[in-house]
Parts: C-alpha cells; sequence; structure tokens
C-alpha cells in the first residue's frame, strides 16, 4: 500500500522509508532552573517525531519541482494535526508537519531525482 | 572502449606518434541506491554522476621534453584502423583534460609513455565521447 499525509499520497513517486526517532522523557538540568544541583529534572514525556527519507523522483525538472511544491506546501503555521501512514498501515494520529529537508543537489542520471528527509512531530498542545 | 593501433592520434591539434592502445572507460562517480521498507532490496538505482576516463599508451622512442602536462585541455581525436585500410574506420574524438603523464621502461616492452585523460562533456548532459563514420578522406 501507499504510505499517505492526511489522506495524500506525498511521497509515492520513489523509495521511501519511515522511522520513529526517540521515545523518552524530555529532561533538563537543575542548574538550568536555578538549582545549584547536578541532577537532572523530568518535564514530561518527549514529543513523539516520525521521519520519513526517501527520494522523489520525476521526468523532468518541472515534475521535480511540483512533487516539492506539494510537500512543501503541507508544512504550514499553525501546524495542522493529520494522521501518517507507512507503508505497512501504520499509522500516527495528530502528526504535524515539521520540516522538509531536501538534499544539497537534484541528481540527474536517467531520472531526476532529489534525497530528503520530512519530519512530523506530534505537539503536545498547539 | 579499446582502440588497438590506431591509425592516427592528435590532441589540441598536435600528432601523438606511436600510439599503440586507446581505451576509453566509464565509471560511476557517485551511485543513487534507495531502498524501501518492503523488503531487502533497492527499488531504486541511478548514476547522476560518472566520469569518463582515457588511457592513451604511446610507444617512445627516441628522447623527448615535450610530454604533455597534467591540466592541458584539447580535442583528442584518433581514428581506428580495423583493417589497415579506410574501410570501417572510425572517428572517436572528446574534449578531454590531461590529469597524468608517466613513463615506464621495460626490457620486454621498451619505453612507453601513460597519458591519463578525463573527458569533459560540454553542457554536463551531453555524452564526451563522439564516434563517428570518418570516411576514407581522413589520416
Amino acid at each position: 500500500m501507499s504510505s499517505s499525509y492526511g489522506g495524500v499520497d506525498l511521497f509515492g513517486s520513489g523509495p521511501h522509508r519511515f522511522h520513529e526517532v526517540k521515545h523518552g522523557l524530555f529532561t533538563v538540568t537543575e542548574f538550568a532552573l536555578g538549582i545549584m544541583q547536578s541532577g537532572t529534572v523530568s518535564l514530561g514525556v518527549a514529543e513523539l517525531e516520525v521521519v520519513v527519507t526517501g527520494r522523489l523522483v520525476a521526468g523532468s525538472e518541472a515534475a521535480l519541482w511540483a512533487l516539492r511544491d506539494a510537500i512543501t506546501a503541507r508544512v504550514v503555521h499553525p501546524p495542522v494535526r493529520q494522521t501518517l501512514i507507512d507503508h505497512h498501515g501504520r499509522q500516527w494520529t495528530d502528526m504535524s508537519f515539521l520540516r522538509f529537508e531536501p538534499a544539497d543537489r537534484t541528481d540527474r542520471g536517467r531520472v531526476l531525482s532529489l534525497r530528503y528527509a520530512a519530519t512530523f512531530r506530534r505537539f503536545r498542545a498547539i | 572502449m579499446l582502440v588497438l593501433s590506431p591509425a592516427l592520434v592528435t590532441f589540441g591539434g598536435s600528432r601523438w606518434e606511436h600510439v599503440t592502445l586507446v581505451s576509453i572507460d566509464r565509471s560511476a562517480e557517485r551511485v543513487a541506491l534507495e531502498w524501501t521498507d518492503a523488503g531487502a532490496h533497492p527499488t531504486l538505482a541511478d548514476v547522476p554522476e560518472q566520469r569518463v576516463t582515457v588511457r592513451v599508451v604511446q610507444r617512445v622512442e627516441r628522447d623527448d621534453l615535450n610530454a604533455p602536462r597534467p591540466g592541458d585541455a584539447g580535442e583528442l581525436v584518433l581514428y581506428t584502423s580495423p583493417g589497415g585500410g579506410d574501410a570501417g574506420r572510425r572517428k572517436v574524438s572528446a574534449p578531454a583534460v590531461v590529469t597524468h603523464v608517466e613513463h615506464d621502461v621495460t626490457l620486454r616492452r621498451g619505453a612507453q609513455r601513460v597519458i591519463r585523460l578525463v573527458a569533459v562533456s560540454a553542457d554536463g548532459a551531453a555524452d564526451p565521447v563522439t564516434v563517428s563514420d570518418a570516411g576514407g578522406g581522413e589520416a
């Protein structure tokens, strides 16, 4: 099955993979809170991030830019919460599109392609 | 691509004598390989950057103080001699830059010079090596 974000297949032009960045507690040092001690304090569960890495593939420069534009148009403020679904049907609900990072070059071989990383975050509050 | 004993080799308009072999090798400078979450094998393979390297082997029969130098640029042109005659003769040309010039002396081969060049594309997209029918009027 194809992946999607908000019901739209944004990354299906080329191969892409999903991974969760971290699960854990968000901590700060006591020193940062004005406590002259060497320990840390937990402020709660860290927000979940899911990163999609892959390569957009197109047959022309215009088609590749259209793919990029369709993705970056989803990066909005204030963030919206939508569902991210991977190839195997795994769903991450309430995810906001945080960042799209294209590689430093468009690869021009047999096809035009562009590596990228797209980061989604489940904000605790928007 | 391999050309043995080409009939004529010129570089930047200068004739290179006694060339015994010209090889044109192609290699991927960078390979784009991508996998998916579906399995073990890549689903995309492409070569967005490649290099065409030319190696010219030249027999040296006397002192020669005018060897090409790394950085020299020019049009490398050679004509094949498939049967020693003009029939089927091909012209191979490429804008190129010299990268290595090395000499070697052995009892079996005598003195030889090996010149390595990188072929350069006019616009980055066009293949730098052109092969055409030379007819019977060249070389």
